[in-house]
């Protein structure tokens, strides 16, 4: 499968990478739109940690034995045999939490705006490349095929 | 609120219609231009900071920023320039030194631009070189007196010994900018850069860090007035050494890295306590004539047991001829010269702008200075200061240089943005700079394939050309002056160059 | 893989058995159409692609969520929508399902599992995962005649008592709610599934009881100031809190409940009880199999019992806590998968070893998301001197956060509130790390990977991640 590799010594904190998730994610899949016009807006599903000079993008790792799945009591966490993304099936997500209880990385965040569900990093198995790594100025983050 | 007598020089126009308040301009800027409002979810620009380094600009991802120059505000005046002006109110302010960054700015001739080069025309056939060979490897040593070959059973062979040189598979090297007054990211860059493309980088007076030792084979070091981060083992691992006498943009001035920008690792690499100033002194304290500075060359001749090419690098000033035949006498297998455009990361302006020659007239000087006195086989000519194209490469080669060193457009391949900045150590684009925050803006990966592109780029353009002309090896380019025509140029400047004026026949 | 090589006398005693009609053969036999069981046909499935895998349950659903009754319960998902495993799953992994059938024992010595239904399991391999059942405490039910009974006998004969583990039970409390337009409700119970009871009938507009023995709400995770919290936001939504308090009677009229007494006397008017005092594992029809149990059945790391082809796994297993160090009942779903899980894989010969787990939930109650870790409730006392508490309290925003730190060691935390990245706590109390160097910035509401020791930092973030 493939994978998004991170490399924090080059990530310079622009958080391009939340924005263009941001605007993946979208209804209008618009920049202006999904900021300005688009309710309610998205999260990003990537996030930027930043303590002075030391900085990352970090999303879903897509674990191989990812701790999510066997917590989520809905049955909305599953990972995908074939391609090895983990998805949230956010129609069957009841918002119980149970994911980000365990997610030793913490990138599963509450979107509570229309409907409590756990949203998280889907690889953006519908591009060709995350748009997070697509759109990182740096190189700081990478997809690799493992 | 105090007098203000200088306004900012840029205008920062913020598209209101496409800010989307992402934050990204404001998380960018070093100087702080950019700040966001909390209250009114809105990014507020500062244009007193903002230096025109455009890299808010360059990421902001709805394009709603332009940063333009700031219309002349003062009468016109021909004489008083603007430029005047606000230096004498930033100078009646601080009562200090300009200190400026990067080549001269001012409008003197840029004699590349008015010389033009030759084609072949019917008489001589033009050569296409992705069909044809095409060889522009270039050697960088002493040549022997005469090449002596015998023949034996397996064919021929070269019987004169050849001294030490350096093979490039381009005649482009980087120049000498030092670990300290650029950051590791951009070194390794270059480094990496030049390792893979088959030529040479120059570690200025920094020193060897041990992450460039992997590139030792593709280093020149430099020894200057410092003396940094020099011991037999850094002479020994290079590639060649190059004694640096002087620097284009400033001429007869030392350097001075201050001490708050040594750090642990700037100051293992140069070999010098931390936090304490790094000064180049402005003369070799040993080197008060050529004699000493054959002295200087045969030390490390001797440390380097005669393996390796060492070479000497000079600023290009009105003596420049005289003294590059000095240099060569004095042992030197190289002599690189650096013209008064030359970039630097910090010098004061006064200096900068007026001191110097330009590196076309010195170039054309030496090389016929040193044909006339029968030595130019001796020793190799590299140019420098302010190479900006490939077409500048080609009639530098016909004016009579070996090769040339490019740095400030290895910067601008980098992300340079000519702000002139460099010296605040604020650089945006994490080259000019050792905040940890700005430095790894510079992946050396990306920074390696763009300035591998450019070589390849100019590479293949300088084939194109000297393909056009109906020459197939660099070699026959080296010296021929007949390949150019001048323009809009007075006889006197025709003599020096050497060269007919456009519409001159052979 | 063969996964029954000893099979000589199996194989003899299958053809004696095979005249039986009502015997039915398989390889791998589970008890438990839950977490845990499905956990382990799946995995069974994963290293075997052919061997017949059975599954038992006593219920007559396909497969459903029991923490989603409550959203059942309260209106949110119809029993349609409570599957946490795809209709077509028993068809994709070709697992045979068997509802209805209600395993009344085992006879170990003939690989045999008996139902009620009168149907007997020949098994090569047998999983027990069928859960727990509901505590039903002592409490006299009462009528108008001064009849008395035990609160156990009244369970099948007075209207108005459920406990709630089930769907059939949430289906059964909802329609009784429509069907005598109940308005008040009394839950016994603070904990979790009490509370979760709590929150579905709310959404119902019912006026609510609870009744928690103990001091505090969820007081097996919550300390004082949690619990606090909790009693605030349910008191504001219009319900009554009886702590420290028992249901000592009930009283009934017409054969359905009308009120109860508390310990202390206070006689409170009410239509319907649910009894949430906790579950415990269901082990009563082991009796006589030569399994042993004591307080759950006892497996050892391969979640084997002590009968060779015989493994346990979820509600109904005395678990190894890595943070006590000792034995419990820890009836929670991710345990209930994960053992599940390596049950699976030793039942189909991929020897794997279950490392422990330890208490955790997850729970949002009034718009209030809240989640416990570990040995959450414990607080710096003249007991716990190797302990290091920190708390950050912002009243306004009802955002509380506290973790335990023991001997350099994240053991617990309980956020409420903000619970974005309560999972590198996991992580963190997971992984046994050092968190020394992170100091008091564990707790605040920024605390992320970043503050983290740098080779876990770099373990999680460039290197290959989290061995879990």
């Amino acid at each position: 499968m493939k994978k998004i590799f991170i490399d924090e010594q080059y990530c310079i904190g622009c958080r391009l990478c939340e924005i263009y998730c941001q605007v993946k994610h979208s209804k209008s899949k618009k920049i202006l739109k999904a900021f300005r016009e688009d309710q309610p807006g998205t999260l990003a599903r990537v996030l930027v940690e930043e303590i002075g000079s030391n900085s990352f993008a970090i999303q879903c790792r897509h674990c191989e034995d990812a701790p999510c799945t066997g917590a989520c009591i809905s049955g909305a966490m599953a990972k995908n045999e074939n391609t090895g993304v983990v998805i949230c099936d956010e129609e069957k997500c009841v918002g119980c939490w149970s994911c980000i209880m365990v997610c030793p990385y913490g990138v599963i965040k509450r979107d509570i705006k229309s409907k409590k569900v756990a949203s998280k990093c889907d690889l953006c198995f519908d591009e060709e490349e995350p748009v997070c790594v697509k759109n990182c100025p740096n190189e700081a983050l990478k997809i690799k095929e493992i | 609120m105090p007098l203000k007598l200088n306004q900012s020089e840029f205008v920062v126009e913020r598209d209101l219609n496409k800010c989307i308040s992402c934050e990204v301009c404001v998380r960018q800027c070093s100087n702080d231009a950019h700040e966001y409002d909390a209250d009114d979810k809105t990014v507020l620009s500062e244009a007193s900071k903002c230096v025109g380094c455009h890299r808010c600009e360059s990421l902001c991802p709805t394009e709603a920023i332009t940063i333009r120059k700031k219309a002349a505000e003062f009468k016109d005046n021909s004489n008083w320039q603007q430029a005047h002006i606000k230096n004498i109110y930033k100078q009646a302010e601080t009562g200090g030194v300009l200190l400026t960054g990067m080549g001269s700015d001012k409008p003197h001739t840029v004699y590349w631009d008015h010389i033009l080069f030759n084609a072949a025309q019917v008489t001589n056939p033009s050569i296409d070189p992705l069909r044809e060979p095409m060889e522009i490897k270039t050697f960088i040593g002493a040549k022997p007196e005469k090449l002596e070959i015998e023949k034996n059973d397996s064919g021929f062979k070269l019987k004169s010994k050849l001294g030490p040189h350096l093979e490039l598979s381009t005649p482009i090297l980087f120049s000498a900018m030092s670990y300290g007054s650029i950051s590791l990211n951009a070194c390794k860059s270059l480094a990496s850069a030049a390792y893979s493309f088959g030529t040479f980088y120059n570690t200025g007076e920094g020193g060897m860090h041990k992450d460039l030792q992997h590139f030792a084979k593709n280093t020149i070091v430099q020894v200057a007035s410092g003396r940094f981060g020099v011991n037999r083992q850094y002479l020994r691992s290079a590639a060649a050494v190059e004694i640096k006498i002087g620097q284009g943009a400033k001429p007869g001035i030392g350097g001075h890295l201050p001490g708050e920008k040594v750090t642990a690792d700037i100051s293992s690499t140069r070999m010098i306590p931390e936090g304490s100033d790094a000064i180049s002194p402005a003369p070799h304290h040993d080197i008060y004539s050529i004699e000493d500075l054959a002295q200087l060359i045969y030390a490390i001749k001797e440390a380097t047991d005669y393996l390796k090419p060492v070479g000497v690098k000079v600023s290009a000033v009105h003596n420049i001829a005289p003294i590059a035949s000095g240099i060569v006498r004095a042992g030197a297998d190289f002599v690189a010269i650096d013209g008064f455009r030359g970039g630097t990361g910090a010098a004061p302006q006064a200096i900068r702008d007026n001191v110097g020659i330009p590196i076309e007239l010195a170039l054309a000087a030496v090389d016929t200075r040193l044909r006339e006195e029968g030595i130019r086989h001796k020793a190799a000519i590299i140019i420098a200061g302010s190479i900006r194209s490939s077409s500048d490469i080609i009639k530098a080669i016909a004016l009579g240089a070996d090769a040339v060193y490019i740095g400030t457009a290895a910067l601008i391949a980098l992300g340079c943005h000519l702000c002139q900045k460099c010296y605040t150590g604020k650089c945006n684009w994490g080259i000019a700079t050792q905040d940890p925050y700005l430095t790894k803006r510079l992946n050396p990966s990306i920074g390696t394939k763009r300035l591998s592109g450019l070589l390849r780029a100019w590479s293949h353009e300088i084939k194109e050309m000297l393909g056009g002309a109906g020459i197939n090896a660099i070699e026959s380019l080296r010296g021929n002056r007949e390949h150019l025509r001048g323009i809009n140029l007075s006889e006197i400047e025709l003599s020096i160059l050497g060269i007919k004026h456009a519409g001159q026949a052979w | 893989m063969k996964a029954f090589s000893a099979s000589g006398s199996a194989k003899g005693m299958n053809i004696k058995m095979v005249k039986n009609k009502n015997i039915l053969n398989t390889d791998y036999l589970i008890i438990g159409n839950s977490a845990a069981g499905l956990s382990a046909a799946e995995n069974i499935r994963k290293n075997d692609k052919n061997s017949p895998i059975t599954v038992l349950t006593k219920e007559k659903y396909s497969n459903y969520s029991k923490p989603l009754t409550t959203y059942y319960l309260a209106g949110r998902l119809e029993p349609g929508n409570l599957y946490f495993k795809k209709s077509n799953f028993y068809e994709e992994n070709n697992i045979d399902l068997k509802t209805n059938q209600n395993v009344v024992s085992i006879k170990s010595s003939d690989n045999l599992a008996i139902t009620e239904q009168g149907n007997q399991y020949l098994y090569n391999k047998l999983l027990i995962a069928s859960g727990g059942r509901p505590i039903i405490p002592e409490i006299r039910v009462i009528d108008k005649t001064g009849k008395t009974l035990s609160l156990d006998e009244a369970m099948s004969s007075v209207k108005g008592i459920f406990t709630l583990t089930t769907l059939d039970d949430a289906i059964m409390i909802r329609k009784y709610i429509n069907e005598y337009s109940i308005k008040t409700a009394s839950i016994l119970g603070g904990g979790l599934i009490g509370l979760k009871a709590a929150e579905a009938l709310l959404g119902l507009h019912l006026n609510i009881n609870i009744v928690e023995l103990s001091d505090k709400l969820l007081s097996a995770s919550f300390d004082e100031t949690a619990s606090g919290i909790l009693i605030e936001a349910i008191k504001k939504s219009g319900s009554s809190i009886y702590c420290g308090q028992t249901i000592e009677e009930i009283y009934t009229e017409n054969n359905s409940i009308n009120s109860f007494k508390l310990s202390n006397g206070r006689k409170i008017p009410s239509d319907l009880l649910i009894l949430a005092v906790g579950v415990l594992p269901d082990t009563g029809y082991l009796k006589n199999s030569g399994i042993k149990t004591d307080a759950g059945i006892i497996t050892d790391s391969r979640m084997k019992t002590s009968i060779d082809n015989i493994y346990a796994a979820g509600d109904i297993v005395k678990s190894h806590d890595v943070l006590s160090g000792s034995d419990k009942n820890m009836a929670i779903w991710p345990i209930a998968v994960k053992q599940g899980e390596v049950a699976g894989s030793n039942m189909s010969g991929i020897d794997t070893a279950y490392p422990g787990g330890f208490l955790m939930n997850s729970v949002e109650i009034l718009g209030m998301p809240m989640i416990s870790l570990g040995q959450s409730s414990i607080e710096y006392d003249d007991k716990n001197k190797d302990l290091k508490v920190y708390k950050s309290h912002d009243t306004d925003r009802k955002i509380y956060r506290k973790i335990v730190v023991r001997q350099n060691r994240a053991v617990g935390a309980i956020l409420i509130g903000a619970i974005e990245r309560a999972g590198i706590y996991w992580g963190l109390i997971n992984n046994n790390v050092d968190v020394s160097e992170i100091g008091e910035n564990i707790v605040k509401e920024d605390f992320g990977l970043i503050q983290l020791p740098a080779d876990y930092r770099k373990h999680l973030v460039v290197g290959e991640g989290i061995e879990v």
